[in-house]
C-alpha cells in the first residue's frame, strides 16, 4: 500500500531534525506543486524549500528574444515560440518592440505554439516563408525538437536554438563558494528523459544528499524525507521517488536523437552568464535549419544591456535559489503576472509567478 | 511548457497516435518511445506533443487530480 501524503508528513515530523535544511528544487512543475498544496506551511520549520533553475522561460538569453523578435519584424519571418516567450521582455529604448507579443502588434506574424509538431505543420503550410522557431526549454522540451529534427522537419524551419541542460546550473552551484543549499531534489520529467544517474554527482562528487521526485504531494513529501534521512545518517546518496517513470538510464531513444541532433556547449542563462557545457547547439547538416546562419544578425549582443535582466528585476538570483521571489523590491508592486517585469513573473514555471498566483505576499 | 501531461492513446498509426486526457484529443508523436512502442489503451506522459515516458493507469489517473487542483489555482 503507497503511503498518503498524511503518512509522509508524519514521517518526517517524526525525525529528529535539529539544524535547518535546505533543500533546492529545479523544477518549476515541482515548485507549482509544492505552493500549490502549500507543503512550505505544513513542514516543521527548520525545513526550507527552494525554488531553484527551474524555468528555462526565465533564463532564456535576453539577445535570443531579441533577434527573434527583429525577424519577425524585419525579416518577414513567420516567428514561433511556446507561449510564455510572448510576453518576455527585452532591454530595448522605449520606442521600439520590447517583447514578441508587442511585436506582433507592429504587425510582424508571431504565433504561439504547444509543440515541435506545430511549428513543422506551419513551415509546411508556408512554404514560400521562413519560419523561425524561438526553442528555449530544457531537456524535457529539446528531447522533442531533437525527434522532429531526426524525423526531417521542413527546410524552411529555422531554429533560434535556446534549449539548455538543466545538471550544469546545478554543477555551477555547487561548485560555487556558498551553493545556497544542502540537498537537491531532481527533476521527474528530466529524468525520465535523461535517467536518474545524471544526478549521481550531487551525492558523489558534492556530498550532498538528493532524491528524485515526481510532482505529487506524496512522491515530493518521500523525496524531502530521504534527503533529510541521509542528512541524519550523514550520508549522501540518490534516491529515485518517481521509479514508476524514471530510469537510471531515462529513455535511451530520446538520448539517442538528442546526441544526433546537438552538440554541447557553453551557452548563456540570462542575467547569470555562461554556464560551462549546459547549451544544446545544432550540430552537422543540421546547422542549415540554425537561424543565426541563415538570416542577418540585428546586432543583438551589441545593444546596451544585451542579455541582462530588464532594469530593477532580481530574476537572476531568483532562478538560481540567492533570494526567495518576495525578496525582489517590484515583487506586487509594479511586478505581478498582469504586469510582469522580468520572466520569473511571465512564465508559468517562474518562482514569482508562482508564488504570486498561489497567494503568496 | 514544462509541464507533462498524462494522456491515454486511443489510436496508433506509425509513430503517430491519437491520445486523450479527461475528454481532451489531441495528435501526439511516439518517435521518443520508438525502442518500446505502447498499444492502444496504454498511459504515456506528453510534453509538448511528444510521448517521453510510458506510465501506470493508476498514476496517470493520481496526476489529473493534480491538474485539477493546479488549474482551479491558475484561474484564480
Ligand atoms: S518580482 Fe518581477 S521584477 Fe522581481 S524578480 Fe520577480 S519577475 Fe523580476
Amino acid at each position: 500500500m503507497p503511503r498518503s501524503a498524511r503518512d509522509w508528513l508524519d514521517l518526517i515530523r517524526a525525525l529528529p531534525l535539529r539544524e535547518p535544511v535546505r533543500i533546492m528544487n529545479v523544477c518549476g512543475g515541482h515548485e507549482r506543486s509544492i505552493t500549490t498544496a502549500g507543503l512550505r506551511g505544513v513542514l516543521p520549520p527548520q525545513i526550507e524549500l527552494i525554488p531553484g533553475p527551474g524555468c528555462p522561460v526565465c533564463v532564456c538569453p535576453e539577445e535570443a528574444i531579441y533577434a527573434a523578435i527583429q525577424h519577425g519584424l524585419r525579416d518577414g519571418a513567420i516567428v514561433v515560440a511556446y507561449g510564455d516567450m510572448l510576453r518576455v521582455p527585452v532591454n530595448v529604448p522605449k520606442d521600439e518592440a520590447r517583447s514578441l507579443e508587442q511585436a506582433r502588434a507592429l504587425g510582424a506574424d508571431i504565433r504561439p505554439i504547444a509543440s515541435p509538431l506545430e511549428a513543422a505543420r506551419i513551415a509546411r503550410d508556408n512554404p514560400e516563408r521562413q519560419v523561425v522557431f524561438l526553442a528555449a526549454g530544457f531537456e524535457t522540451t529539446t528531447a522533442p525538437l531533437a525527434a522532429l529534427l531526426q524525423e526531417g522537419a521542413p527546410d524552411n524551419l529555422l531554429l533560434v536554438m535556446a534549449g539548455r541542460l538543466t545538471w550544469p546550473a546545478v554543477a555551477m552551484l555547487l561548485d560555487s563558494e556558498q551553493p545556497g543549499f544542502d540537498a537537491l531534489i531532481a527533476p521527474g520529467h528530466v529524468s525520465a528523459v535523461m535517467g536518474s544517474d545524471e544526478w549521481r554527482f550531487v551525492p558523489e562528487k558534492h556530498g550532498l544528499p538528493a532524491a528524485v521526485a515526481g510532482f505529487s504531494p506524496e512522491s515530493l513529501l518521500a523525496a524531502f524525507y530521504a534527503v533529510i534521512r541521509q542528512t541524519l545518517d550523514g550520508e549522501a546518496d540518490l534516491t529515485n521517488c518517481y521509479p514508476e517513470v524514471v530510469r537510471p538510464q531515462g529513455n535511451p531513444a530520446a538520448r539517442r536523437l538528442l546526441e544526433a541532433s546537438f552538440a554541447i556547449g557553453d551557452a548563456p542563462w540570462r542575467g547569470v552568464g555562461s554556464i560551462p557545457a549546459s547549451g544544446y547547439h545544432l550540430k552537422g547538416a543540421l546547422r542549415r535549419h540554425d537561424a543565426r546562419e541563415q538570416l542577418p544578425d540585428h546586432g543583438a549582443e551589441q545593444r546596451r544591456r544585451a542579455g541582462e535582466m530588464p532594469p530593477g528585476c532580481d530574476c537572476a538570483r531568483v532562478v538560481l535559489g540567492k533570494i526567495p521571489p518576495t525578496a525582489c523590491k517590484l515583487y506586487g508592486n509594479p511586478c505581478t503576472p498582469r504586469s510582469p517585469i522580468g520572466p520569473c513573473m511571465v512564465s508559468d514555471e517562474g518562482a514569482c509567478r508562482i508564488w504570486w498566483s498561489a497567494g503568496t505576499r | 511548457m514544462c509541464l507533462g501531461i498524462p494522456m491515454q492513446i486511443i489510436g496508433i498509426d506509425g509513430y503517430n497516435a491519437r491520445a486523450s486526457a479527461k475528454g481532451v484529443e489531441r495528435d501526439i508523436s511516439l518517435f521518443m518511445l520508438q525502442d518500446e512502442l505502447p498499444a492502444i489503451g496504454d498511459f504515456v506522459i506528453v510534453h509538448v506533443g511528444y510521448a517521453i515516458q510510458r506510465i501506470s493507469e493508476d498514476d496517470a489517473r493520481q496526476s489529473w487530480e493534480l491538474f485539477d487542483q493546479i488549474l482551479a489555482e491558475s484561474d484564480a
